[in-house]
């Protein structure tokens, strides 16, 4: 069997998602029995014109990216959105809450009006192209990102998990935040990182963006018997792009 | 039976005795809270604790557990089971009675080994509650206190502690506190029966406004009360409730598979029938919304498992008012909003009174005229709380087996969740979507399934998906089934080719009675894929043709191109007294037929009902206008056969996904008649 060829890109975005791939350390070597890593900014110098599965990390905020990324899904049989970034726009969804000229001149000062600062408004990556799975996460987590890549070589098709962070923080058999009088985002935020910072004490930020279906009505009904606002509930579901 | 009386110094030097020789899980505190964990030192133990957060079937039945090792792709082996005898310490009797109840669980039907080969490893200690938690409710629920389902209880009089050995197990625990001890006085015994007495009493947070017994009754009049979607606008759907849940027992099924593309694991996750996608079939049907998923959990604690089982499957521990932040998942708030709505539920029941349709359905499915009878089949006067553990013989059965190496490997030769061998003879792609397969199991053994039945197929590594099979019984030792590229298994079953091997598990089902029909005109209706199950029950009725009388087949389909077996349906029609009819929904490319729905075909099949007996199978949005034509055209209920997809999970009724309300799919259907399932609100929906 021809090993299926793997390009990783990057748009707006901090590179954890990659550093994860990173610090998968010596599944790598692993990984790269089972397949050709053919172009990746932060990992190799090489390049390719075609590849089977592209991985693409990051949002997407200026028009060259728009083109660059169309380019990427032409050339892409498989393409996966890599993160909260990319997924659903991340912290970099931050911005929108502002007047663009404002938030340059904040960033950037005087230099706000440089050319090559182009910044559009922020767009997921399946705003742009259409995407075949998506790993959540901020950082995604990379054994996630193992079990899909393995599953895509297999030739399965990876589902997103659509089951609220409770599931696995209950299986984990923690204490909820809510007893401890925390705003916790885990029964609305998508699973799959086994409850993570719940298991480490703290209250989920909902990196992996909202399950398909959550229900509000019954979120705020929570926050006004746990004796919180929509506002600070609000506030938290920005930090990440939740929509 | 034995009672002793220790200090309670003694209980921790016994503890000490006990760590020396097992594993012991047992109460410990964690995080302000309580749980059950492998105990290290003694001094861990705590008997003083309120609840666990979570229940002791976790130690039965675990969060996350490997069902099959596989090296794809085509071996199957049962993993290596942890064959370590442990002490469970610390249960308290709500818990024992829900152990009690999951015994009775595993043991039904196909027993599950898994849960079975714990079991009989466990040796459980009950404690009586010294602490009664938030939520309780045990005293509500007749589990406050148990006199049997454990091996020893500890009972706290004072600074003493009573210890009752209940069974061999629980002797053997006894004799560790040495010989030098007292047996319990008969005013100890007074003093336990005064804790008792406290206990039944106290263990009430929340007050039933009925007995348990009432609450079959109760929900049967309730079904479409406007409560569950009151109610079900402010749950989450998260699970909670279901996973805190001593009496909650469903689960998923996923692969993973290492590096090396071959060698994995089969898992089994605890699973949550209030998860948006629990009940959703490949296809993306959605059977349960969210009112109707937050009323299954109260329906099935409170009317089906009562139905099924003869017990209520709510015990009283109140996990799930502690764990539901949204403050909808207490089942003494349900219950006695709809006492106050339905209060008829407290009076005698009448004969015939239409109300108990629902429990009277399922009863009837379940061969069994109500749940008093059902509690009675489980040796039980009256409908209980708690079954006496008489699960107790497959149980010693695999206890035995567990110190027997041949019997192990006879016992996991038998794993109901390792599939067996089938290598692709055929394929053949049947339109654009549909393939068919001919499979042959390994050593050319034969499926022997009926007409209607399932099988599930194996793509170690992919999964697991339920397929119809699709060719009739008498066809030697291979078998058809033909598949909808519509999920993982299934698209990744598109590029296997012949003499590739795949997993089978089953048949599995109930099948389509062709023997009792002999005789009858048979009319067969199938939209869709709905063809491919009835297709056996066809080859069947034509291979003993002399046998019915007419065959009439009414076929519709989407499109002239989704036409299944264009061929084969040529020939059935020169067969003697065979007629097709066919239809399409979109006139779409070549097509000299009927367009319209599969109604359509209907008046011109010339039904005679008293002497017809029809095949129905199609997808769900069809039943309710082929049936309600087909009663007009005046045929009976009885006389009509519905196949109906559900998510057909382990096949073997656990768990839990493919139930058409208290109805497991995968044990009585999928073939069902519609007598039997027109009073069951999710079947025909």
């Amino acid at each position: 069997m021809k090993k299926p060829r793997v390009a990783i890109f990057d748009f707006a975005g901090c590179e954890g998602c990659q550093l994860q791939i990173v610090n998968l350390e010596e599944e790598l070597l692993s990984l790269l029995e089972v397949v050709d890593v053919v172009e990746w900014r932060e990992g190799s110098s090489e390049k390719s014109p075609e590849f089977d599965i592209a991985l693409v990390e990051g949002a997407i905020t200026r028009p060259q990216d728009v083109r660059r990324l169309e380019q990427i899904r032409a050339r892409a049989k498989v393409l996966v959105a890599l993160g909260a970034c990319a997924s659903h726009g991340g912290v970099n969804k931050l911005r929108q809450r502002l007047d663009l000229g404002a938030a340059k001149r904040i960033v950037y000062g005087a230099s706000a009006r440089e050319a090559f600062l182009g910044s559009g408004p922020v767009q997921s990556v399946d705003e742009v192209v259409s995407v075949d799975a998506r790993i959540e996460g901020c950082p995604i987590d990379s054994q996630e990102l193992s079990s899909v890549l393995r599953s895509l070589v297999l030739g399965g098709e990876p589902k997103t998990p659509n089951f609220p962070v409770c599931v696995e923080c209950k299986r984990a058999g923690n204490v909820c935040r809510y007893e401890r009088g925390e705003i916790c985002l885990g029964p609305v935020t998508r699973g799959g990182c086994g409850a993570r910072c719940p298991s480490y004490g703290m209250w989920c930020y909902g990196c992996r963006g909202s399950v398909d279906e959550p229900n509000i009505h019954a979120a705020r009904a929570v926050l006004e018997r746990y004796g919180k606002t929509v506002q600070e509930l609000e506030e938290r579901l920005a930090l990440f792009g939740s929509r | 039976m034995r009672v002793i009386k220790v200090e309670e110094t003694q209980i921790a030097s016994w503890t000490r005795t006990l760590l020396a020789q097992q594993r012991v899980v047992a109460v410990q505190e964690r995080d302000e809270r309580f749980v059950f964990d492998d105990l290290h030192q003694a001094e861990d133990l705590r008997l003083d604790h309120d609840v666990t957060l979570q229940p002791p079937l976790r130690h039965f039945l675990p969060e996350r557990e490997e069902l099959v090792s596989f090296d794809r792709p085509d071996r199957y082996a049962p993993v290596e089971p942890d064959d370590r005898p442990f002490v469970l310490l610390g249960v308290h009797p709500y818990d024992v009675a829900a152990i009690c109840q999951m015994d009775a669980v595993f043991a039904a039907g196909v027993p599950d080994p898994h849960y079975n080969r714990r079991r009989a490893l466990a040796t459980v200690v009950a404690c009586d509650v010294e602490t009664p938690s938030g939520n309780v409710f045990a005293g509500a629920m007749g589990t406050a206190v148990v006199e049997d389902g454990y091996d020893v209880l500890l009972t706290r009089i004072g600074r003493q502690y009573l210890v009752e050995s209940r069974t061999a197990k629980g002797d053997g625990l006894l004799a560790l506190f040495g010989d030098d001890v007292e047996d319990a006085l008969p005013s100890d015994l007074r003093r336990r029966e005064a804790v008792w007495r406290r206990n039944r009493q106290g263990l009430r947070q929340h007050a039933l406004a009925c007995p348990p017994q009432a609450l079959p009754r109760l929900l049967a009049l309730s079904y479409n009360d406007e409560l569950w979607q009151e109610r079900s606008e402010y749950c989450l759907s998260c699970g909670a409730c279901n996973l805190v849940c001593p009496t909650c027992y469903c689960f998923d099924v996923q692969d993973v598979v290492g590096w090396d593309l071959k060698s994995g694991r089969r898992l089994r996750l605890c699973d949550s029938c209030m998860l948006e996608d629990f009940a959703k079939v490949a296809g993306g049907h959605q059977f349960r919304l969210r009112r109707d998923r937050y009323r299954h959990r109260f329906y099935r604690k409170g009317l089906y498992t009562p139905e099924r089982f003869g017990f209520v499957a709510c015990v009283g521990c109140g996990r799930c008012i502690d764990s539901c932040i949204a403050g909808v998942a207490s089942p003494v708030d349900v219950y006695n909003t709809l006492l106050e709505r339905h209060p008829e539920a407290l009076e005698e029941p009448r004969e015939g009174a239409g109300a108990r349709s629902l429990g009277q359905a399922l009863a009837s499915l379940l061969g069994r005229e109500s749940a008093e009878e059902a509690a009675s089949a489980a040796r039980e006067p009256v409908l209980t709380l708690r079954p006496r553990c008489e699960a107790e013989e497959p149980r010693l059965a695999l206890a035995k087996a567990a110190t027997d190496a041949l019997e192990v490997e006879q016992l996991v030769a038998k794993d109901p969740y390792v599939p067996g061998q089938a290598k692709i003879l055929a394929k053949r792609a049947l339109t654009n979507h549909e393939t068919l397969y001919r499979l042959c199991l390994d050593a050319e053994r034969k499926l022997g399934h009926k007409s209607g039945q399932f099988v599930q197929i194996s793509l170690m590594g992919i999964g697991e998906a339920p397929i119809s099979v699709s060719s009739g019984p008498d066809d030697g030792p291979s078998f058809e089934i033909v598949v909808r590229r519509v999920g993982n298994v299934t698209e990744a079953l598109e590029r296997l080719h012949p003499g590739d091997t795949v997993g089978v598990r089953g048949p599995y089902g109930t099948a389509f009675p062709l023997a009792d029909l002999r005789g009858k005109d048979i009319l067969v209706v199938a939209g869709g894929i709905g063809i491919v199950p009835v297709r056996s029950a066809i080859q069947e009725v034509l291979w003993h043709r002399g046998d019915y009388g007419r065959l009439t087949i009414a076929y519709g389909m989407r499109a002239p191109q989704d036409r299944l077996f264009g061929e084969e349906i040529e020939a059935w029609q020169k067969e003697p007294g065979v007629t097709v009819l066919e239809t399409v929904d979109h006139l779409e490319g070549l097509w000299h037929g009927q367009v319209g729905p599969v109604t359509t075909l209907l008046p011109s099949c010339g039904i005679d009902p008293p002497t017809t007996a029809a095949l129905v199978c199609g997808p769900p949005v069809m039943y309710r206008y082929v049936l309600a034509d087909l009663i007009a055209a005046g045929m009976e209920a009885g006389d009509i056969y519905v196949s109906l997809e559900r998510k057909m999970k382990c096949g073997i009724g656990k768990c839990g996904h493919c139930q058409i309300n208290g109805v497991y799919v995968c044990q009585e259907g999928p073939v069902f008649t519609y007598a039997q399932v027109k009073n069951l609100p999710e079947a025909l929906q």
